[in-house]
């Protein structure tokens, strides 16, 4: 049967993953001007990634601020250290994150993003508030608009930005990255990259988990992120870290079923969100922004350090338990703002406006219902899919300069293993530095590669077999046998028996000849591959990990029931081998 | 199961096809005749985003609506009274 069309394209430095990271990549490698640069994305770089719709915040250390609260950058590595990440740390990647993170706020700036509030006290009139760590490090933000503008950046600098196409494959040479496979969902054509240099920034982990919605794909962040990164670098003989662990433990999330990625009183809501109780106790109380007159006059101290961890560590605790509580019939639970100001709400609504979904949820919540936040509790602590792997510790694992084992293949943002809860700090610091280095070894290299045809052939034979099947399942019957058997053999609780149990049948799903009847449906069948393969890694990486982990990483093993820090407190890798069996390692963590 | 949430007006609509352009989830289709309104292709892949509404360039016409489907709707109090 004829194969499907191939578009052959060649470049210089190419971007698999347009979000944030892929983004500032191409804007970097794109700055000298001598170089071919493609970006590609599965979607629309004007709305694709975790930031498609918007996003209110990133953090860094912000020299103007931080150096008159007399708190260090190493005071803060020291809080992400213990506070934040638990000892599953990379420090050169902290240093590189948070040290740079600021300048890239300043480049935002430059290319129209707003960061300026002439009602801030703050010094930039920048809003600067709570969230991460023990002194405020995080920008509330204009950030809305900030993939159109990237998005408009990048072409500005003759970036090539192919948009909807899906990436399947690496192809390399000797070790080294030669180019890469991939499909254009809507016209069904395998696209055949040849490039010196590669960046992996596709993103998270998803879908791995039944949404009580039934839209499926009404996931917290969006959904057509489905780990394709990871399949690809799996299947490419590279580890994955730490995949097992869960960033967002189900039960704590805002508005019912809506999944609007607000999260909890110390993110978007903040100051005035406070959580009660059914009988209207109090139980996670409000938060106070920054006192800006203060600043130089108090000075960081381990003092301040030791009070943010007792009320951090008595808010979390809180919110934790709210899913047992919940089990208990002790909820509902809900987020109350009846004793916010008017400026205090003015602020949360443009925050949450900014953030995610915030502004569709927020058009349903006003303009469908005419509720008011005031009046009108938000229910908290509601159904939620259970979110493997996102912000958590998962990733590849990266050299000082974000290079993978493959030589001139590099990996930014939520690709990349070693500091939990970048987000987009590290898509913006680790974007940009990615670019930087893919151009340099770009520029050094006089010639392309061979690039085997042999990868792309086979991804071509699978895409028309799927399009020419007479038989075969629709891609959401698979998709959705995958999510159940994660829910039930790889749930919150998890067993030698049951996670072996869930492999068996995984092979049912691998096996599963999938009936695409079009290119779209096509792009999908290639998502639930991908989504097999990021199913694989959790369950073999949860077998393998024996202890329990619930904080923060919410990983409970019922048969290894204690923590167990000597044996475990490490980055535990997994690797595909040539012949298809899978081996583990583990990675010390930074001290 | 056939969601029902997103709808365009044939008169409003302009047939821009910028929604259709912009849809991480490529929910839209173009009309095979040009000017007239996308088609709904896969309602139930809908990330629920609202880029299409940002995007559209009738939006203050409301040209594209969406009714936010039953199951996801009422995770709030409806009585004003203060939970005691």
């Amino acid at each position: 049967m004829p194969g499907l069309n191939v578009v052959p394209v060649e470049t210089d430095v190419l971007i698999i993953g347009g979000g944030l990271a892929g983004c500032m990549a191409a804007i970097k490698a794109a700055e000298s001007q001598e170089l071919r640069v493609t970006l590609v994305d599965k979607s629309n770089t004007m709305r694709s990634g975790c930031a498609a719709s918007g996003i209110d915040h990133t953090w860094a250390y912000i020299p103007p601020v931080h150096e008159k609260m007399g708190y260090t950058i190493e005071d803060m590595a020291e809080d992400h250290r213990q506070v934040i990440s638990y000892g599953f740390f990379r420090r050169d990647l902290f240093y590189l994150v948070a040290g740079t993170n600021y300048e890239r706020v300043l480049d935002l700036e430059r290319w129209g993003v707003n960061f300026r509030y002439e009602d801030s006290k703050a010094p930039g009139k920048f809003r600067i508030v709570p969230q991460f760590h023990s002194v405020p490090t995080s920008f509330n933000f204009d950030g809305g608009p900030l993939k159109p503008v990237l998005t408009e950046e990048a072409e500005k600098r003759g970036v090539a930005i192919t948009n909807r196409v899906q990436m399947t494959d690496l192809v390399t040479a000797d070790g080294q990255i030669s180019g890469a496979v991939g499909v254009n969902v809507r016209t069904g054509d395998i696209y055949f990259f040849k490039a010196k240099a590669v960046v992996l920034s596709s993103g998270r982990s998803n879908r791995l988990s039944r949404n009580p919605t039934g839209f499926d794909f009404n996931t917290r962040m969006p959904s057509p992120m489905s780990g394709d990164g990871t399949s690809m670098a799996i299947r490419a003989g590279l580890p994955v870290i730490n995949i097992e662990f869960l960033s967002n433990i189900l039960g704590p999330a805002a508005c019912g079923n809506y999944n609007p990625n607000y999260g909890d009183p110390r993110n978007t809501v903040q100051p005035a969100a406070r959580i009660i109780d059914g009988q209207g106790n109090v139980i996670v109380p409000r938060t106070r922004f920054y006192d800006w007159e203060n600043l130089g006059k108090e000075k960081w101290t381990e003092e301040v350090r030791r009070r943010w961890i007792e009320e951090r560590k008595a808010s979390r605790g809180v919110k934790r338990d709210l899913a047992k509580r919940l089990a208990q019939g002790e909820g509902p639970f809900y987020l109350d703002f009846s004793e916010a100001t008017d400026e205090e709400i003015d602020y949360i609504e443009w925050s949450i406006r900014n953030e995610g979904k915030g502004n569709q949820f927020m058009r349903y919540f006003q303009d469908e219902e005419g509720a008011d936040l005031r009046k009108n509790k938000q229910e908290y602590a509601g159904l939620w899919p259970r979110e493997i792997s996102g912000t958590a510790a998962k990733g590849l694992w990266v050299s000082k300069d974000l290079e993978t084992e493959i030589t001139n293949l590099f990996a930014a943002g939520d690709e990349v293993a070693g500091l939990p809860w970048q987000a987009s700090s590290g898509a913006f610091a680790q974007g940009w530095y990615a670019g930087e280095v893919a151009a340099k070894r770009a520029r050094k290299l006089k010639g392309f590669l061979p690039l085997s045809e042999e990868t792309m052939k086979a991804r071509n034979e699978l895409c028309t077999e799927m399009l020419n099947r007479k038989t075969g399942f629709y891609w959401k019957e698979v998709e959705i046998g995958v999510q159940n058997l994660m829910d039930f053999y790889c749930g919150d609780v998890r067993s030698e028996a049951m996670l072996k149990r869930g492999l068996e049948r995984l092979e049912d799903a691998k096996a599963a000849p999938m009936k695409a009847g079009n290119p779209h449906e096509l792009g999908r069948c290639l998502d639930v591959k991908s989504i097999i393969d990021n199913a694989e890694l959790v369950l073999r990486s949860s077998l393998e990990r024996r202890e329990s982990r619930p904080i923060p990483f919410g990983f409970h093993r019922a048969d290894f029931p204690e923590q167990d820090d000597e044996n475990w407190l490490v980055f535990l890798a997994i690797r595909k081998e040539p012949d298809g069996t899978f081996s583990f390692s583990r990675i010390p963590v930074d001290r | 199961m056939a969601f029902n949430h997103i709808s365009i007006d044939e008169e409003l609509c302009n047939g821009c096809n910028e929604c259709v352009e912009v849809c991480m989830c490529d929910v839209f289709a173009p009309n095979p005749e040009k000017g007239k309104p996308p088609l709904v292709m896969y309602p139930e892949e809908c990330w629920f985003g609202g880029c299409c509404m940002s995007h559209c360039a009738q939006s203050s016409t409301g040209a594209l609506t969406i009714i936010t489907p039953f199951q996801m709707r009422g995770g709030f109090k409806r009585s004003c009274s203060m939970v005691r």
